[in-house]
């Protein structure tokens, strides 16, 4: 099965039919997507700014994460589970959507640079938690983060005018 | 007013956008990286006050950079909200939705920079820190919630 026959078939389920021709579905579903946006990156970004040395420095790193983690989190989630009934409903012609192949791609550099983060720059957070100016690697974290979750947000309004 | 909003609409900027809907979506789409920031700082200021996050931290220590937040990103959507608004003035203006978006933009502005602060930098009770901070949360995600719609339903 290739990836656009998985987009068909995707968009031929009943979750896709249901969000599709729903009158109230689609505003629905987005309205929660850009509220979990509001809760996911607008969280986020506060500790983004605190790895780059610009926000909040008197905070320790590992306290901004913990305190702001479940907040995120659920924004993810509910951002996570609405875009994936959104692009059920509309597959087919998300496929074929520049911007919506750009979002994919942030949002996997958004995963690889979190991985990056977690399993090697916060293994040594112990030198640097206090630190109001935390070192290249982790500034360079919170610069990626930042920068890819507003790729993330720019392509996917870009969709709504591109897409239909 | 309606006059202006005519004649607003027959500006050279206003026939660009409406002309243009990519550019229309790239307005859009910045708009939105400014409502993100905005709420995001107004999320952090108010659950900070309501003692959902960061309890420890003294309020004004978190306020004080979530202002800078909401200010950077309400500069960025009010700048892109006009370049919007302008093609569609007279029709807008009108529109219940955006009215109402209107009045909580101003009501949580003037709450935040009025009352919010000023509880945020003396130390008051908790129950009035709570208070501030569920009210400011109310007119921060109603204004959010009124901007979905306004998207969806004009």
């Amino acid at each position: 099965m290739t990836l656009h026959q998985l987009f068909e078939w995707l968009e031929a389920t009943p979750l896709g039919v249901m969000v599709r021709e729903s009158a109230w579905g689609f505003p629905i579903l987005v309205a929660f997507h850009i509220m979990g946006i509001m809760l996911s990156v607008g969280t986020l970004v506060w500790f983004d700014l605190r790895l780059l040395g610009v926000s909040m420095t008197g905070v320790r790193a590992s306290l901004m994460y913990r305190r702001l983690m479940p907040w995120m989190f659920t924004g993810f989630a509910v951002m996570f589970i609405t875009g994936f009934m959104l692009l059920a409903g509309f597959a087919t012609n998300a496929y074929g959507n520049v911007y919506f192949r750009i979002k994919i791609i942030a949002m996997m550099l958004a995963a690889v640079n979190a991985l990056f983060y977690h399993r090697l720059t916060e293994r040594r957070i112990v030198h640097w938690d206090d630190s109001p100016g935390p070192p290249t690697a982790a500034r360079m974290a919170g610069l990626v983060s930042i920068s890819v979750w507003m790729t993330v947000i720019v392509a996917g309004r870009m969709m709504s005018y591109t897409m239909f | 007013m309606a006059a202006f909003f005519v004649w607003l609409e027959g500006t050279r900027m206003a026939i660009a956008v409406r002309d243009s809907l990519m550019l229309t979506g790239a307005l859009s789409a910045v708009h939105l990286v400014g409502f993100t920031l905005t709420t995001g700082g107004a999320l952090v200021a108010n659950l900070n006050l309501l003692g959902l996050l960061f309890p420890d931290r003294p309020p004004l220590e978190v306020t004080r950079p979530a202002s800078r937040g909401i200010a950077l990103g309400l500069t960025i959507s009010a700048l892109t909200g006009v370049l919007l608004f302008a093609p569609r003035a007279t029709v807008a203006s009108v529109n219940g939705i955006f009215q109402m978006k209107m009045l909580l933009l101003v009501a949580a502005v003037l709450f935040h920079s009025l009352v919010h602060q000023r509880v945020a930098r003396t130390a008051t009770s908790s129950s009035m820190r709570r208070g501030t901070g569920a009210v400011g949360l109310v007119l921060w995600v109603g204004l959010a919630l009124a901007g979905c719609a306004y998207i969806l339903l004009e």
